[in-house]
């Protein structure tokens, strides 16, 4: 028995969230009866830092470059049988949930994505959001194997005190198909508003049409270091572009106040917002998800509150 | 280019974004007046499948869907958009199920008959994101996920993979292939009149199965979500909230 994390990647160097996933398996692991290991998936990441005497790191021989869902599966599984790991732990981001799914069926294991929280007590129940995040679903572990895919930003970041390569393992890799060659296109983002704005303002599906947009920049302008942002959707609709898109497929945020309007509030852009000190939400919807995870709900039409707020602020100031 | 490919796009019915969910006895049900629709990921794949039709590269394209008879409207309104022809694995269980359950019954049913598999990249009701993964890993094909751009060669399809809002990966796969799809890629179509017209007259083929719903090696239930936050409502008409949450986002030094 033991658990196994497998570091994800993010601009071709790990993901510090990360760090994440081993607050949730030193949750898993109790009183440190359980070994964590911390799969490192290429060698030319930056891994070397992710290794301590807590626990063990293995780091395939592979570039990043030569990336396979394919190939990291069958050298991913052949590790979890070599540690016998119980506990799968994946990142719930883009870069990961292209093969960690996989891995269930080469170790015939379930495969549980998306999970926000995680409970210890004689059985370890884990909670995904359900239902277009109308609910909460909570799954009960009886037995292992079991592969989890974890939600960026649901657990504090552990941190790894002593570093010492010598728990370090590398694992060679046989052959890989000289065919294999991932590109990496960086897009230029120019765009920095997001990440200096103190107010960010977020439009969801609600606002009804790229039209309506224009109360939301309006709303914005109303304070002095502001940005308009959007719902996956929003961008989806070719109302924003998808530089101003928050969530896990896009921009991770980290203003003073956030305030979404008519968004409802799904786990894939809750995940980008965890970072503001405060979240407001405006729906017109009191059972809207969003509400769940915000420091101040306002339940409103927003056709009818921000305008009599632009109102107010611009009779005040 | 002389191949033609055969495409199997699988769509799932899910319940419009208003839909009430409530629980009763734990059980999660739908109120009665609930709307279902094609999940919107999946209107993504099924347009991606008609892009490469109208450019005249595939000898067919079959749309599948899981789950109790209602999801043949999903399939009558793939047929629409202009598939060729559409299948129903029907299950009389209503439940959301386990991603492999579904994988499995999709993976049974395109055994060796297609070269490219399109899935959305998730549903947005269970957001599972594993369905495409799961099928491609039990026929033994490869896949990629969250796809917003690929072009067909011979005997290759090279694909462009959203990672964030900054950075994408582009590789070649090799066909047979799953393909789930982001829904940055091209935007779905409405369906012509004719193909309305024609999909009116065309059967949905029904294949019974019963999924196989519990391993036993889970048990679950489900609650109204859990708050992360304390969050306080501002209460009173319109104008006291305007008062209010001026007076909080003050305090909070940004007006």
């Amino acid at each position: 028995m033991s658990i196994l994390i497998i570091a994800d990647v993010k601009n071709r160097t790990i993901n510090p969230s990360t760090l994440e996933m081993l607050s949730a398996a030193k949750k898993i692991a109790k009183n440190n009866t359980m070994p964590i290991y911390i799969l490192i998936p290429f060698g030319n990441i930056g891994g070397d830092s992710y290794c301590s005497s807590e626990f063990k790191t293995f780091i395939l021989d592979l570039n990043i470059e030569q990336y396979s869902a394919h190939v990291l599966v069958k050298y991913i599984s052949s590790v979890i049988r070599e540690v016998n790991a119980s506990y799968i732990i994946g990142m719930h981001t883009p870069f990961s949930i292209d093969y960690i799914p996989a891995l269930s069926v080469s170790i015939n294991a379930q495969c549980i994505t998306q999970i926000h929280s995680l409970d210890v007590a004689e059985r370890i129940t884990v909670t995904r959001g359900s239902h277009a995040g109308k609910l909460d679903h909570h799954i009960v572990i009886n037995d292992t194997p079991i592969i989890l895919t974890v939600l960026p930003g649901s657990f504090e970041p552990y941190t790894i005190t002593d570093v010492q390569t010598q728990h370090i393992t590398t694992i060679h890799i046989p052959e890989v198909n000289k065919h294999i060659y991932c590109n990496f296109i960086t897009k230029d983002m120019k765009d920095t508003s997001l990440d200096e704005a103190d107010v960010i303002v977020g439009a969801g599906k609600g606002i009804g049409s790229r039209e309506n947009l224009s109360l939301i920049y309006e709303f914005a302008k109303v304070f002095p270091h502001s940005a308009v942002a959007g719902s996956r959707i929003v961008c989806d609709y070719g109302w924003l572009p998808y530089s101003k898109q928050i969530g896990i497929t896009g921009k991770s945020i980290a203003p003073k106040v956030y305030i979404a309007c008519a968004i409802s509030g799904s786990s894939q852009h809750v995940a980008g917002i965890k970072g503001a000190k405060t979240i407001i939400a405006i729906n017109k919807d009191p059972c809207a998800p969003i509400f769940n995870v915000s420091h101040y709900a306002v339940v409103a039409d927003i056709f009818e509150f921000i305008p009599q707020f632009i109102d107010f602020v611009q009779n005040n100031a | 280019m002389e191949n033609k490919f055969r495409i199997l796009v699988c769509v799932k019915q899910v319940p419009d974004a208003n839909a009430l969910v409530y629980l009763n006895d734990g059980i999660p049900e739908y109120d009665e007046k609930t709307v279902y629709v094609i999940n919107r990921y999946d209107e993504y794949a099924l347009e991606e499948a008609l892009q490469l039709k109208d450019c005249g590269l595939t000898s067919y394209i079959h749309a599948v869907s899981v789950g109790p008879h209602r999801v043949q409207k999903a399939l009558r309104r793939s047929l629409e958009m202009g598939v060729d022809e559409a299948f129903c694995i029907q299950s009389d269980d209503d439940r959301l199920h386990n991603p492999y359950v579904i994988a499995q019954a999709i993976t049974q049913f395109a055994q060796q008959n297609y070269d490219i598999i399109f899935t959305g990249v998730m549903s947005e009701d269970a957001m599972n994101q594993q369905t495409g993964q799961l099928i491609a890993a039990m026929l033994g094909y490869k896949h990629a996920t969250g796809v917003t751009e690929l072009s067909l060669n011979n005997t290759t399809i090279t694909i462009t993979r959203e990672l964030d809002a900054q950075e994408s990966q582009m590789y070649e796969l090799p066909i047979p292939c799953v393909i789930s799809v982001q829904s940055s890629i091209h935007k779905p179509r409405y369906p012509s009149l004719s193909n309305v017209l024609r999909a009116r007259k065309q059967e949905i083929a029904i294949i019974k199965h019963d999924l196989i719903t519990s391993t036993g090696k889970t048990k679950s239930y489900f609650t109204m979500p859990q708050k992360t936050t304390q969050c306080q409502f501002i209460e009173g008409s319109i104008s006291q909230k305007v008062t209010e949450l001026y007076t909080i986002l003050h305090k909070n030094a940004v007006l």
